[in-house]
């Protein structure tokens, strides 16, 4: 069997592209244990944090601010970018982005890049092209270290390798690091991930990062990371190219304060990542003289012109969706056929790739919720999902389930319109549902397309009475009081 | 330049307003969260050591009379004997037994050889157990305070905040240049498990410097 595809065009349904995982309990349990450690230290940080859901309404209110007024922050950036020496491009898509970055490679003529973990890149494919340029490229956060040697795919944003446990990570590394005598302790494997680097880190003549966040009021640019791999590839190369969405701009450098009380928590569940570093352009005697920032749209416009969808450009990719969705939990992260996976991946993939390519994945969602609970900048993310199902149905697959979708979601929309027709029908079902609930109160099996639906799972019953009923039964008596 | 101009022109016909509630200016953006601390001085250092600890830091306080004397106390524990220092760095820090080298743009072996380096800090945020570099004389270039594997950083009390809202509040004006430590370098990536030293400093010494103990001479 042929590895995972993280390619929408290409990969498989969700629900098909899922089972692989189901059956493999090896990668089931490493992904459990990792999300199992994650999301108690979330838990615990969240608590202790009084003011958490003040910081998410402040965040969740200047992302929207941002995305309202994105043109004007975006020249704002460049200009003060461009005034302190950096040079910014803007990229179309993901054609465009490459290209540009192949062509400031060539003009350094830099035959090899060291790498920052990056969305962005992923999103972009960037590798392959510098690969078939023969530009050598070294990934150099431990997590793709052990993807690239391994021939793995990433599984998350954040710990792209949490799918594979130290065992596994060992065998990649001794394999490959010519190592036969390293152990599975996570030190060693840290220790042989610094002396595998350190050469590349002092002798490459570019490297590539992504973005957490731009700052329009000065021109900087904020990495996030830990282990100091990001701070190797931002200041030991002469040429440094950051690749980010348009959607990554901050007016102020002050909103860090509340970006960085969330991202970390949410993230990892540590109160702050090991390191944080912000530049500005080119400063002379201190790092790569030779920057160049690529923003990047890809869709991203589109996006931002649709009410409902706008939100998900709100994203700060701190994957606590991903971490506490039932979901993902089950399936792991390959079973999205894309970078990003999880709850935003659900919602990102279709709008940045063409619905055609992952109508899937809307659907990969129980519209549970629990991904809107935790999302530090309160993305929506149901609403979305929900809104991008109505596209999928709206679009039509011409098969007779789509066709009887379609018929049910005029129905329904018909039937919600107007309170007289929604309580004919309210009775009617009720009648419908009082037939198939059992004498313990549990409805066991639906008749037709539902019974698929109820192979795996029981319904309640439903209550003697409608909420309706009891409310015209007893709003008369019990006038509300004042509390 | 033409997808800049045609990418800014979608970019302004998807955000013009079309009616619903007037989004809100910068200004008026709500901010509802704690921006200053309650605690007192001696408090803030308290829990700015018990963050460090928590990383697998070394924290030792010393008095402005004393700080020679801890810095050289300090380094002779380490076992260390080449360590960089940036240009400003005061003279009186430096003790006769250590080999000091000023960073005068040395070439990136050089520093890489070095056993550990010292520098000063911008701020702490104690809340998060965060120092802040801003990169000037005493603080050095960045990759000073990275390519050796230990980092010792001298903080002055005057310069610990409770939370990260305070930092930015003493900073209004944006350095160019910043990095905020909070321990060691370190990775998550192996089990969901902070590991402390990767790629970064391994090791992490802090000498708190209490100025309000400063005597006047
Ligand atoms: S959608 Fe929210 S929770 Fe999910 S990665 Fe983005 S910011 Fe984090």
């Amino acid at each position: 069997m042929s590895g995972p595809i993280l390619d929408p065009r290409y990969a498989l349904p969700f629900a098909e592209a899922a089972l692989p995982v189901l059956r493999n309990a090896q990668l089931r349990k490493n992904v459990a244990h990792a999300i199992d450690t994650i999301q108690a230290k979330r838990a615990r940080l969240v608590a202790e944090k009084a003011d958490w859901q003040a910081l998410r309404d402040a965040a969740s209110a200047i992302r929207s601010h941002v995305l309202e007024h994105l043109p004007g922050y975006l020249e704002e950036f460049e200009t003060r970018c461009t005034a302190q020496g950096g040079i910014v491009h803007w990229a179309a898509d993901a054609a465009e982005a490459r290209d540009i970055a192949l062509k400031i490679l060539a003009e350094a003529k830099a035959d090899s890049v060291v790498k920052v973990k990056s969305m962005t890149t992923a999103e972009i494919q960037l590798n392959a092209a510098l690969e078939q340029r023969s530009i050598a490229v070294f990934e150099t956060d431990l997590a793709e270290i052990i993807l690239q040697l391994g021939d793995e795919e990433p599984s998350h944003i954040v710990v792209p390798a949490l799918h594979v446990n130290r065992a596994q990570i060992r065998e990649i590394f001794a394999r490959e690091m010519n190592l036969p005598n390293l152990s599975d302790e996570p030190q060693a494997l840290a220790e042989a991930a610094r002396v595998f680097l350190r050469r590349k880190f002092l002798t490459s003549p570019a490297a590539i990062s992504g973005a957490n966040f731009l700052i329009a009021e000065s021109g900087a640019v904020a990495v996030v990371e830990s282990e100091g791999n990001g701070r190797m590839c931002l200041t030991l190369p002469q040429t440094l190219i950051t690749i980010a969405g348009i959607e990554k701009v901050l007016p102020r450098f002050r909103d860090l304060e509340v970006f960085l009380q969330l991202l970390a928590r949410s993230a990892t569940g540590e109160r702050m990542n090991p390191y944080t570093s912000l530049w500005t352009g080119v400063t002379p005697g201190d790092g790569p003289q030779n920057f160049h920032i690529i923003l990047l749209d890809n869709r991203r416009s589109s996006i931002l012109a649709r009410p409902v969808e706008r939100q998900t450009l709100k994203c700060i990719r701190c994957a606590a969706c991903m971490n506490t969705c039932p979901v993902y939990r089950q399936t792991g992260g390959h079973a999205y056929g894309s970078v990003y996976p999880g709850p935003i991946g659900a919602i990102l993939t279709p709008q940045l790739m063409g619905m055609q390519h992952a109508q899937s994945l809307p659907f990969a969602s129980t519209l549970c919720g629990a991904c809107y609970e935790v999302c530090p900048v309160k993305i929506n993310i149901p609403e979305v999902l929900v809104e991008l199902r109505a596209e999928v149905v709206a679009q039509g697959h011409q098969s007779i389930g789509g066709l009887f979708e379609r018929l049910a979601m005029q129905v329904t929309s018909f039937v919600f319109r107007d309170e007289r027709r929604f309580q004919v029908a309210q009775t009617f079902l009720r009648f419908l549902a009082r037939l198939l609930t059992r004498k313990d109160g549990w409805i066991h099996a639906l008749p037709a397309m539902g019974g698929k639906w109820t192979q795996t799972r029981d319904l309640p019953g439903l209550p003697p009475q409608s909420f309706r009923m009891w409310w015209r039964d007893n709003e008369a008596r019990e006038p509300a009081k004042d509390a | 330049m033409a997808t800049r101009e045609k990418l800014l022109a979608s970019l302004h016909a998807a955000t013009t307003f079309r009616g619903g509630d007037r989004p809100l200016t910068y200004s008026a953006l709500a901010r509802p969260y704690i921006d200053a601390g309650k605690r007192s001085l001696s408090e803030r250092i308290a829990l700015l050591i018990e963050r460090l600890r928590g990383y697998d830091a070394e924290v030792s306080e010393t008095t402005p009379q004393e700080l020679h004397a801890t810095i050289t106390y300090v380094v002779e524990k380490s076992g260390r004997k080449q360590l960089v220092v940036p240009v400003g760095l005061p003279a009186t820090w430096l003790g006769p037994a250590t080999n000091w080298q000023r960073d005068n743009g040395s070439a990136h072996g050089t520093i890489d050889a070095a056993d550990g380096v010292m520098t000063a800090a911008s701020c702490a945020i104690a809340d998060s157990g965060t120092i802040a570099l801003h990169h000037g004389p005493l603080e050095g270039r960045r990759l000073l305070s990275l390519l050796p594997d230990w980092h010792l950083i001298v903080l002055h009390s005057c310069q610990i905040v409770e939370t990260l809202p305070e930092y930015f509040a003493r900073f209004v004006e944006p350095p160019g240049l910043v990095t905020w430590i909070s321990g060691p370098s370190a990775t998550a990536d192996i089990e969901m498990t902070r590991i402390k030293g990767v790629h970064g400093p391994r090791f992490l010494s802090v000498i708190i410097v209490h100025d309000e103990l400063s005597r006047p001479t």
